[in-house]
């Protein structure tokens, strides 16, 4: 059955997506910023379709190769959510160039729009497709800022990698097709020969390279470094949740891990990954790339309620997710803030305290947040996802975790330590903060605060959608 | 009523960050109020004390997150309340010391009263969650205040102090997960899993014991996690020296009473050998090295690893006396080590050092001064007829029974204590007068309004302990008769 009806909302975001395009060539350059407003506000109207077709039974289905639970419903809205926001942050961007407002604003809804067919497939092919139409366009917002060499370096490693790694997914979907004689992602044979075991990890080692996974990592750092600022926040969360969200459909009930043996393997990649990223961060000097490894050691502790596997780490999974978003968004933006008046230098952030207090703090909360420090919104995601782990028995991921949230704790506090103990390099006047920055900040904090004192209502949204159907 | 306590001066600190930053007086006076507030309401809340019973008192229960059974439940019983008062007490004490802070005044007390907040919700909270939760609200204001306000390490001395207690927390919440999905139904609540404990095996309780002694260890600080302690009480200001030793080190050993002893009583009696071991370090090993030190301020931080040893003795004891000791050693080694640290500062601020070396016969210039000092340096060494005394006493017969030459062993360390504590009195006091601080003034209003009250409870509770044990009495009876 076709079903095509399910994938409304992916289908008119794709149309705005060609909208924007076009309206590109119409309008003249001096009105270019209306095109990003008409971008935001096309991803608002999409998210707000998938929020009021939550109530609907009937938005919920299999078509032939794509399939709408709850569960995808959930992580769609997450991506919108930091569509929107990444559109908001790049209206007070700067250094984009006004002639290609168009392009850029269409391709990251088409980015978007990828994102989402990919957390609704249920079928290779479909995955496949969806990856690529999400890894092309990002390859080319990073590069966007043509006369910056290191937007340069970082788009050309983003392709390189990208497409050395797409090469090992197909590779691991012939296998699969070979092993199994269909690209449907269906429960398997519950004594899988070695045929499909290979398949299914080369395909898990292909969505790696889209989160971020060690030993997949390696295009992160310099891809974050160079984007510009707003591309930077999209790629360090809604490519790495979609991507979260189909590990947990395929590795989470179609193949679950435990029953493949996966389990040891997702359990070492997800280690190897915080203790990566967090150990590498110490050693950064540039704030993008340290950002850049701290969204590399968060996947790691998303990884940990994969390599759980059980319910609770499946919705530990989903809180997390929504958490980060939050706190992604608003070190970013106020990286944004910090870094279009004085770079991304560390240095930048002397003495931000007495410069903007409420920025600083801002950033601080943020900070905590993401090290995982109560009352804060991560802490109550950590707490589900360690909690998950203890549960079920799996103490060494726990101890990992908590271990790997101290050592972050030394290099976030870096910043903290720049913003309130050293004095303002500049003139210490008060920052300039553009307009649609603190529309991202007072998400951002609203989330952080609000859902670390009272984290009630996002666990019972998120226990009622984690739901997947087959 | 402890909800009051609790959130008032957090409440405070909120209308701190909404005033601007220039109105200095404002900021003060409404600091001052919010802890007022608190320190009013524990008092009110000690008068209505019922003294006979066991029971938590002052119970408050909401659901706070159904999903995951956390609900928030702030009580107190005979070993919580003594340290309520004695915090918001402190607090007032320090905030009067704070009255010398000139810079970034707004920042200062808006860390400071999110501290008093997270302080007095360790001692209230009877959720473990919750209790997590405030225990880690200490850390962050802690760091702002030693990194912000503090000596010339400062910065170092801040982080280390955040990722030091931080390591040792995280380990403690494990522990609290292992606790809470082994009782069935899942729960939190500390008075349900002290009911249920008895029926976990002993390895299990032996394990989640090691994590929560790992976190209290480190906060108490116990040997040989104290290497924390002599850097951030140094570093720090002095009015958040006094905070730390009067308030945060006391978090520890009260966990270790409340959580480590009354939800895994069996790992705690299988640790008892490595207790008295590390009870005897702490004094012995504290009181040599503050011998050694010529910074009064590094010698009053080790005297604290010294009399935090004391409380460890009495614990290990596991009698009724010796707990009544650590308790009350709590409350008097808050007061007198918060008044050393206001009285060192004193000396400091004039003098901008403070070698033991540079001083002499300040007896002569300072008579007021000398006169405090050189109390409570007796009754931190425990001269009787001043508090210390009844509660070292205390310890020490507490434990005596059980551990005796350990026991014995630990009081020879009372006279390192009082040789290291004399040593400085006789160099910085008597002897020639140096010269060189001819211009000296004696103690403002402002220094003797902090250390005057402290210095009378210290008289008061040395010469009549009852009615601070009568406090503690009935709640150590219960705890260890079951």
């Amino acid at each position: 059955m076709l079903n095509l009806g399910l994938l409304r909302p992916e289908l008119i975001l794709s149309g705005l997506a060609l909208a924007v395009m076009l309206a590109d060539m119409v309008l003249p350059p001096t009105r270019s910023r209306w095109l990003y407003h008409l971008a935001w506000i096309s991803a608002a109207v999409v998210l707000a379709l998938v929020v009021c077709a939550l109530a609907q039974p009937a938005s919920r289905g299999t078509g032939s190769l794509w399939v709408v639970d709850s569960f995808g419903q959930f992580f769609k809205m997450t991506t919108l959510l930091a569509s929107v926001l990444c559109l908001l942050l790049s209206l007070d961007y700067q250094a984009l160039p006004s002639r290609h407002a168009g392009t850029f604003a269409a391709l990251m809804l088409f980015s978007t729009a990828g994102l989402m067919y990919l957390v609704s497939a249920s079928d290779l092919t479909l995955v496949f497709v969806s990856l690529e139409l999400v890894s092309i366009s990002s390859f080319v917002l990073a590069g966007f800022e043509r006369s910056n060499p290191k937007s340069n370096e970082g788009a050309m490693k983003y392709f390189l990698f990208g497409a050395f790694s797409s090469a090992i997914m197909v590779f691991g979907i012939s296998l699969y097709f070979g092993a199994v004689g269909t690209t449907k992602l269906a429960p398997g044979p519950a004594a899988p020969g070695p045929m499909l075991l290979l398949a299914l990890v080369l395909i898990f080692l292909g969505f790696g390279f889209k989160a971020s996974l060690a030993p997949m990592h390696f295009w992160a750092p310099d891809a974050y470094e160079g984007a510009p600022i707003p591309v930077t926040t999209f790629l360090s969360i809604a490519p790495k949740l979609a991507t979260f969200a189909v590990l947990l459909r395929v590795y989470g009930t179609i193949f679950p891990a435990a029953q493949y043996g996966l389990q040891a393997l997702v359990g070492l990649i997800s280690v190897l990954t915080m203790t990566v990223g967090n150990f590498t961060a110490f050693f950064q000097n540039d704030v993008k790339r340290l950002l850049a490894y701290s969204s590399i050691a968060q996947a790691g502790y998303l990884l940990i309620g994969l390599a759980v596997g059980t319910p609770m780490g499946l919705e530990g999974v989903m809180l997390y997710a929504f958490i980060y978003v939050a706190m992604n968004i608003g070190v970013f933006a106020v990286t944004q803030a910090v870094g279009e008046e004085g770079g991304y230098g560390l240095d930048a952030f002397d003495g931000l305290s007495k410069r903007s207090l409420g920025l600083a703090l801002v950033m601080t909360f943020c900070l905590l947040s993401l090290a995982g420090i109560p009352p804060l919104a991560g802490f109550m995601g950590k707490l589900y996802i360690f909690s998950s782990a203890i549960e079920a028995g799996r103490y060494w991921l726990a101890v990992a975790g908590v271990l790997n949230s101290v050592a972050s704790v030394y290099f976030y506090f870096r910043i903290v330590d720049r913003m309130f103990f050293r004095a303002p390099s500049a003139d210490g006047s008060p920052l300039r903060v553009g307009p649609y920055i603190y529309g991202g900040l007072a998400v951002a904090v609203a989330g952080v605060l609000f859902f670390g004192v009272y984290p009630e209502p996002l666990i019972a949204g998120v226990s009622a959608s984690a739901h997947l159907l087959p | 009523m402890l909800s009051l306590i609790t959130w008032a001066p957090l409440a405070g600190a909120l209308i701190i960050l909404m005033l601007p930053k220039e109105k200095v007086q404002t900021i003060q006076t409404a600091a001052f109020l919010a802890a007022a507030i608190s320190l009013a309401a524990s008092l009110a809340m000690i008068a209505s004390f019922d003294r006979g019973t066991a029971a938590m008192q002052f119970v408050e229960r909401w659901i706070w997150i159904p999903s995951l059974n956390v609900q928030y439940v702030l009580g107190v019983d005979g070993l919580s309340s003594p340290l309520v008062l004695l915090t918001a007490f402190m607090s007032v004490i320090a905030l009067v010391g704070s009255l010398g802070i000139k810079e970034r005044v707004k920042e200062y007390f808006f860390w400071f009263l999110v501290l008093e907040s997270g302080m007095l919700g360790v001692f209230a909270a009877l959720d473990l969650v919750l209790f997590y939760v405030f225990w880690e609200l200490t850390l962050v204001p802690m760091y702002f205040l030693i990194g912000v306000w503090g000596g010339p390490k400062k910065e170092f001395a801040a982080i280390k102090f955040f990722l030091y207690t931080l390591s040792g927390s995280v380990f403690m919440l494990l522990s609290i997960l292992a606790v809470y999905f082994k009782s069935l139904p899942h729960t939190f609540d500390m008075l349900e899993l002290m009911k249920t404990q008895s029926a976990w095996d002993p390895r299990f309780q032996i394990l989640v014991f090691l994590g929560f002694y790992f976190g209290m260890a480190i906060k108490i600080p116990a040997f040989p996690f104290h290497t924390w302690l002599p850097l951030a009480h140094v570093e720090a200001p002095t009015p958040i020296s006094v905070i730390l030793a009067a308030v945060l080190l006391k978090m520890g050993v009260y966990g270790l009473m409340r959580i480590a002893y009354g939800i895994t009583p069996l790992g705690f009696a299988w640790f008892l050998p490595a207790l008295i071991t590390i009870a005897v370090i702490n004094i012995v090993y504290g009181a040599l090295c503050a011998m050694a030190q010529t910074d009064m301020k590094k010698m009053v931080a080790y005297s604290s690893v010294n009399h935090m040893g004391y409380c460890l003795l009495g614990i290990a004891g596991m009698s009724a006396t010796g707990f009544s000791g650590a308790v009350l050693q709590m409350v008097n080694h808050g007061i007198i080590t918060g008044a050393l640290f206001l009285l060192v500062g004193v000396v400091y601020d004039r003098a901008h050092t403070r070698d033991i070396s540079a001083f002499g016969g300040l007896a002569v210039k300072l008579p007021v001064y000398s006169g405090l000092m050189a109390m409570t340096c007796f009754a931190s060494l425990g001269l009787p007829g001043l508090a210390g005394f009844i509660s070292e006493f205390m310890c020490f017969l507490g434990a005596f029974p059980a551990w005796k030459w350990q026991t014995t062993v630990s009081v020879l360390g009372i006279i390192a204590t009082a040789a290291f504590f004399l040593r400085m009195l006789q160099k910085v006091f008597l002897g020639a007068f140096n010269e060189k601080w001819a211009g000296m003034q004696d103690m403002t209003v402002r220094e003797l309004v902090c250390v005057v009250p402290l210095a009378l409870v210290t008289v008061w509770f040395g010469v009549y302990p009852k009615w601070p044990l009568d406090l503690i009495n009935a709640t150590i009876v219960h705890m260890l008769g079951k």
